[in-house]
C-alpha cells in the first residue's frame, strides 16, 4: 500500500519533469502551468507516503537508505515549491525535478519494507535532528544546481558566443539571489541540524562528539558553508565566486551522506 | 567622369582597425581639402564608428584611386597592405549602389537602424560645406536621400529595428531580469546615446546619469530625456551607483580602463556591471570584461548578436533591395544622359552655384528671419532657377547649334560676374 503511494507519487514528479523539460525547449506557459499542478499533486501524495509510513512503523520513516533518499527527495521537492511561491525560477524545474525522479528512482532500489526501529534510534531527538539536516541538505542540493547554472550561464554571457544557458535559465541576479536565500535558510537548518545531533548523542551515546566519521564530515561541511557567509556578507563575495565554494560544500556534504555511509562506517551509517 | 568609393566597413575590418581609420567631424574638412589638392573633382567622407568612406568623382579612377591610399597611409600612419586588406572599392554603378543600400541602413551592422541615414546627410553637409561636391555628388547625395526615404516608408525595414539598445536589453535582462528600478549612466550625450535611451527608458529605469566631456550637452540630453546631468568628472562615483553604462563619446582613447574599475567594483561590493560601449573608437578597454561580474559588450559583440535575428527581417530587406534596384536603373540611365550631353551637366551645376552663391549672401542678411522663412526663400530660389534654366536644356537636346551658343552664355568670366555683384552692392 505504502509503495503503491509511492509509486504514484514518482509517477507524479516524472509527468512534472517532463512538462518542465518541454517548457524549457517550447517555453508555453500553460506547460508550465502543467508541470507546477503534476509537482504540486507529487508533493502532497509522497507527503501522504510519509505520514503513511510514519503510522505503519510507528516512527519517524527516516531510518534507512530507502526511507532517507525518499525524505531527502520530498524536501527538495517542497523547498523548491517554496521558492517559486517568490521568484521567477520555474526553468530550473526542469533540473530539479528529474533529480528528484532520480532520488526515488535511486531509493526504490534499496528495501522497501518497514522494519522496526533499532533502540538505539529510539527517541524524540530522530525526527528533529533528521528533519533539520535533511531540509538543510536539500537546500543546499538547490543551491548547487543553481550553482552550476550560474557558471555555465555566466561563462555564456562573458564570451559572447551562445546563449544556450542563459536565455532560458533565469538572469545572473535571479540565480545569484537564489543561491544567497538558500545559504540563509540552509546554514541555520544545518547548524540546528548538528547541534541536536550532538544533544542527541549525549543522550543516547553519553558523550556529545565523539570525532565519528559523519561528524567530522558534517562540521567540515559546516565550515565550508560558514566561511561562504562569512565571504559573501564581509568580503562581497558574489556570483561565481560564492557558486564555486556552494559547490564545494555541497560535494563535501554529500560525502557527509554518502561517503560516509558507504566508506567509513562508523554509528551513523544505519543500513 | 566615374563614381567612386573606396574603404572599409564592419565588414571587412574589425574593430581595430576602424578605430584607427575614423575621421572625426573636425578632421573631415581637412581631409576633403587634401582630396581637392590631389584634383579629385569632388568628394564627400563618410565615416561612423562602422564605416570610414570615401565617394569621389574623378576621371581617371585609378590613378585618383592610388593617391587616396597613398594619402590615407600617410595620414594615418597604417600599412599599406594593412589598408588593402581590409578596405573596398566601387565604381559607377556598384558605387551608387552601395550608397544607396548604406543611406537605407541595409549595409548597417544592424539592418534598418535609422542613425546611418541622418550620417549620410551630416557627411554630404560637411562636404557641401567644405565646397567639394559638386554637379555629380550633389545630385547623388540628393538621390540618395530620397531613396532612403523611400525604402523606409514602403518597407518596413526601419519599423521595428533590432537597434542596438533593444540588443543592449535583451542582455541585460539575461544578466539583471528585468531593468525595472535600475539605473544607467550614459556617458557622451551624442544622437547613439540619444536614441538608445528613448528605447531604454521604456524598460523603467529609476534613473538615468548622463556626463558629457561639454556639460552643457549633457544638460540638454538630460531635459530632453528626464535623466539628471552631471558633471564629467563625477564618472567614478556615478560607476558606483549604477548597474548598467552605456558609452558613445567621441573620446580617441579608451576613458575607462580595467584599473578603474576595480576600484569601481570593490565599492560596488561585486554587484553586476552591465557596460555596453557602442562607440567607436572604444570607450573601454576590452580588457575590463575579463574583471568578474562585469560584461562588457562593444559594438562588434552586438553586431554578431543582430545576425541571429536577420532571418526575420529577410522578406523585408528584399523588398528594400528591390527599391535600391530599380533607383539604381534610374540613376544609371540619367548618369548615361549627362554623359551624353556634358553641357546639360554644365549648365545645370553652373546655374546652382550660382543660386547657392547668392542665396547664401541673402540667408546672412536674413538673421532676424525664422527657419521656415529661410527654407521657402531657398524653395523660391531653386524654383525660379529651374524654371530659367529648363527652356535652356530643352534646347541643348534638341539643337547642337543652340548648344554653342548656351555654352558660350554660361561661360562668362569671373570677373564679369565681379562687376555683377559690385553694381548690385551699389544698388
Amino acid at each position: 500500500m505504502n509503495v503503491l503511494i509511492f509509486y504514484s507519487a514518482l509517477f507524479c514528479y516524472l509527468l512534472s519533469s517532463l512538462a518542465y523539460l518541454v517548457y524549457l525547449v517550447y517555453n508555453k506557459k500553460t506547460v508550465e502551468k502543467a508541470g507546477h499542478y503534476a509537482l504540486l499533486a507529487a508533493f502532497f501524495i509522497h507527503l501522504a507516503s510519509v505520514v503513511f509510513r510514519y503510522f505503519q512503523a510507528g516512527h519517524t520513516p527516516i531510518t534507512n537508505m530507502f526511507e532517507s533518499l525518499s525524505f531527502f527527495a520530498f524536501c527538495i521537492a517542497g523547498f523548491f515549491l517554496f521558492l517559486k511561491r517568490t521568484y521567477a525560477i520555474s526553468s530550473i524545474g526542469c533540473i530539479v525535478l528529474p533529480a528528484v525522479s532520480l532520488l526515488l528512482i535511486w531509493a526504490l532500489t534499496y528495501p522497501t519494507d518497514v522494519k522496526p526501529l533499532p533502540p538505539i534510534l529510539k527517541s524524540y531527538w530522530l525526527p528533529i535532528h533528521t528533519t533539520f539536516s535533511f531540509l538543510g541538505n536539500a537546500i543546499f542540493f538547490i543551491s548547487f544546481l543553481v550553482s552550476i547554472i550560474y557558471i555555465i550561464a555566466e561563462r555564456e554571457i562573458k564570451r559572447k558566443k551562445s546563449f544556450l544557458f542563459s536565455a532560458r535559465f533565469p538572469s545572473l541576479e535571479t540565480l545569484d539571489l537564489i543561491n544567497y536565500r538558500c545559504m540563509s535558510y540552509g546554514f541555520p537548518f544545518l547548524t540546528v541540524g548538528i547541534i541536536t545531533g550532538s544533544i542527541w548523542a549525549g543522550f543516547a551515546w553519553g558523550s556529545y562528539w565523539s570525532w565519528d566519521p559523519k561528524e567530522t564530515w558534517s562540521l567540515i561541511t559546516w565550515i565550508v558553508y560558514a566561511i561562504l557567509i562569512h565571504n559573501r556578507l564581509a568580503i562581497g563575495w558574489r556570483g561565481k565566486k560564492t557558486a564555486y565554494l556552494m559547490i564545494a560544500g555541497f560535494i563535501s556534504m554529500l560525502f557527509t551522506f554518502l561517503g560516509v555511509n558507504f566508506l567509513l562506517g562508523g554509528l551513523h551509517s544505519y543500513m | 567622369m566615374q563614381i567612386v568609393v573606396f574603404g572599409l566597413n564592419h565588414n571587412t575590418a574589425p574593430v581595430e582597425i576602424r578605430e584607427r581609420l575614423f575621421l572625426a567631424e573636425s578632421q573631415i574638412p581637412q581631409m576633403l581639402n587634401a582630396l581637392q589638392d590631389k584634383s579629385i573633382g569632388e568628394s564627400a567622407v563618410l565615416s561612423t564608428c562602422n564605416r570610414t568612406e570615401i565617394y569621389f568623382c574623378t576621371g581617371q579612377a585609378d590613378e585618383s584611386l592610388a593617391m587616396i591610399k597613398d594619402l590615407l597611409v600617410k595620414y594615418f600612419d597604417i600599412d599599406s597592405k594593412v589598408l588593402e586588406g581590409y578596405t573596398y572599392t566601387f565604381k559607377d554603378e556598384s558605387s551608387y549602389r552601395h550608397l544607396f543600400l548604406v543611406a537605407s541602413g541595409l549595409d548597417s551592422m544592424v539592418v534598418g537602424e535609422p542613425q546611418i541615414f541622418g550620417q549620410v546627410k551630416d557627411a554630404y553637409r560637411i562636404a557641401v560645406h567644405s565646397k567639394t561636391t559638386g554637379y555629380l555628388l550633389n545630385k547623388l547625395f540628393h538621390k540618395t536621400f530620397n531613396v532612403a526615404k523611400r525604402v523606409r516608408s514602403e518597407t518596413r525595414i526601419g519599423y521595428n529595428p533590432v537597434s542596438i539598445s533593444s540588443m543592449a536589453i535583451e542582455l541585460s535582462k539575461r544578466i539583471f531580469g528585468d531593468l525595472r528600478n535600475r539605473k544607467v549612466l550614459v556617458i557622451g550625450a551624442g544622437e547613439m546615446s540619444e536614441t538608445a535611451l528613448k528605447h531604454l527608458k521604456k524598460e523603467g529605469l529609476s534613473d538615468i546619469f548622463i556626463i558629457n566631456r561639454t556639460f552643457g550637452n549633457a544638460k540638454k540630453l538630460a531635459e530632453d530625456i528626464a535623466g539628471i546631468p552631471y558633471p564629467f568628472e563625477a564618472m567614478p562615483d556615478l560607476l558606483g551607483q549604477v548597474d548598467m553604462v552605456l558609452a558613445s563619446t567621441g573620446a580617441e582613447r579608451p576613458l575607462i580602463g580595467p584599473g578603474l574599475v576595480l576600484q569601481i567594483m570593490k565599492r560596488r561590493k561585486n554587484r553586476p556591471l552591465f557596460i555596453v560601449d557602442i562607440a567607436v573608437p572604444r570607450d573601454v578597454e576590452p580588457s575590463v570584461n575579463d574583471i568578474e561580474n562585469v560584461y562588457l559588450y562593444d559594438i562588434d559583440d552586438l553586431k554578431d548578436l543582430s545576425q541571429k535575428h536577420l532571418s526575420d527581417r529577410l522578406k523585408e530587406s528584399e523588398r528594400a533591395l528591390r527599391i535600391v534596384d530599380e533607383e539604381v536603373k534610374k540613376f544609371s540611365s540619367w548618369l548615361r544622359q549627362s554623359e551624353k550631353n556634358p553641357l546639360i551637366a554644365y549648365v545645370i551645376d553652373k546655374a546652382e552655384a550660382i543660386r547657392s552663391k547668392e542665396f547664401k549672401k541673402a540667408s546672412q542678411k536674413l538673421k532676424n528671419a525664422d527657419e521656415e522663412t529661410i527654407r521657402n526663400i531657398e524653395t523660391l530660389t531653386k524654383a525660379i532657377v529651374n524654371k530659367l534654366i529648363h527652356p535652356h536644356v530643352a534646347l541643348i537636346k534638341q539643337d547642337s547649334e543652340a548648344s554653342e551658343t548656351i555654352k558660350r552664355l554660361f561661360t562668362f568670366e569671373e570677373e564679369d560676374e565681379k562687376d555683377l555683384d559690385d553694381r548690385n552692392e551699389r544698388q
